[in-house]
């Protein structure tokens, strides 16, 4: 009974603290990045089984796991208030060739990482053949080039 | 650029656009404001975990001592459940001479002693309670190194008694 509870606080908890770190912080994985993930990973299986490593435990957390976060897609799916919650919106970042500072200073965001990000999509070398850059809801940065 | 221009353009990059995608700035501020409030918070909980908040730092080490002074108890007042904790006990007799002593509480029945050293001469269970006989050295002390570890997730009460004259209480509480 506890593994299930455990997993389902786990979940709830990684789910607001991943929320605090933004949608930008791990969306292009760096090498430490990575190993970051892998720690929290770590960090993660050692409370979520306790001192229960039998097959059972592993399964009931798995299923926990999976039971809330496809009930969670689900209701995303049937509230568009609860999914515009969770997932936000995607937000511009680049107007016509124009950085919006303001907004890319709330999202963390440099102007060298959009005109990375131009670079490696579209080929784009400088600001003015931007259109539009929006930072996506997966933390990706679409960018749209003028034509 | 002016200041002024600067808040202008600032106001600007607050209107929500509806091409390319359709934006609310106004949610978009509340996340970002959940983002730095959030990190705040973390940061306030990093600070109070290096103070002992969860345990192993000076919030989380108490003491205390008994009405006549003879049982003094160093414990943990916050811990976590499933770690093991140190308790030392520390009763004054007289010299050379065995001195019973009492564990009782929530905290003996939840928890379990994974180690006790000195090893008593003798101990017997009386109710609940357990009951120690340690050994004394030159000066009359007898000391008693215990670790504890709880699944208990909550508030335990621990009493310790050397005699009918002196005891202590204490509490432990256990994050999950």
């Amino acid at each position: 009974m506890d593994s299930i509870l455990r997993a389902a606080g786990m979940y709830i908890a990684l789910m607001l603290l991943f929320r605090i770190a933004g949608r930008r912080s791990l969306a292009d994985l760096t090498t430490f990045d990575f190993v970051l993930l892998l720690i929290i990973g770590e960090a993660t299986q050692q409370a979520l089984l306790g001192d229960d490593f039998s097959f059972t435990n592993a399964m009931l957390v798995i299923a926990t796991l999976i039971v809330l976060d496809v009930g969670l897609s689900l209701a995303k799916l049937n509230s568009k208030p609860l999914a515009r919650l969770l997932d936000g919106r995607a937000t511009l970042v680049v107007e016509h060739g124009r950085f919006l500072h303001h907004r890319m200073r709330r999202a963390r965001l440099a102007e060298d990482d959009i005109l990375e990000s131009a670079r490696d999509s579209q080929g784009v070398e400088k600001i003015e053949q931007i259109k539009f850059a929006i930072v996506e809801r997966n933390g990706k940065i679409s960018i749209i080039p003028a034509e | 650029m002016s200041a002024l221009e600067e808040m202008a353009m600032a106001n600007d990059e607050l209107v929500s656009r509806s091409l390319p995608v359709q934006e609310h700035m106004a949610m978009q501020q509340r996340v970002w404001r959940f983002e730095r409030v959030g990190w705040y918070l973390l940061v306030v909980i990093v600070l109070l975990g290096l103070a002992g908040l969860f345990g192993n730092g000076p919030l989380s080490n108490a003491q205390t001592t008994s009405a006549d002074g003879r049982l003094h108890v160093e414990y943990q007042r916050l811990s976590r459940s499933g770690t093991t904790d140190n308790l030392r006990i520390t009763v004054r007799g007289s010299a050379r001479k065995p001195i019973m002593l009492e564990l009782d509480g929530s905290l003996l029945s939840k928890a379990s002693i994974e180690t006790i050293q000195p090893e008593p001469q003798a101990s017997l269970s009386q109710g609940k309670a357990i009951l120690l006989e340690l050994g004394t050295s030159d000066d009359g002390v007898a000391t008693l190194y215990l670790t504890l570890r709880s699944e208990y997730v909550g508030t335990l009460e621990g009493v310790v008694r050397a005699g009918p004259s002196s005891a202590v209480h204490f509490s432990t509480f256990l994050f999950p």
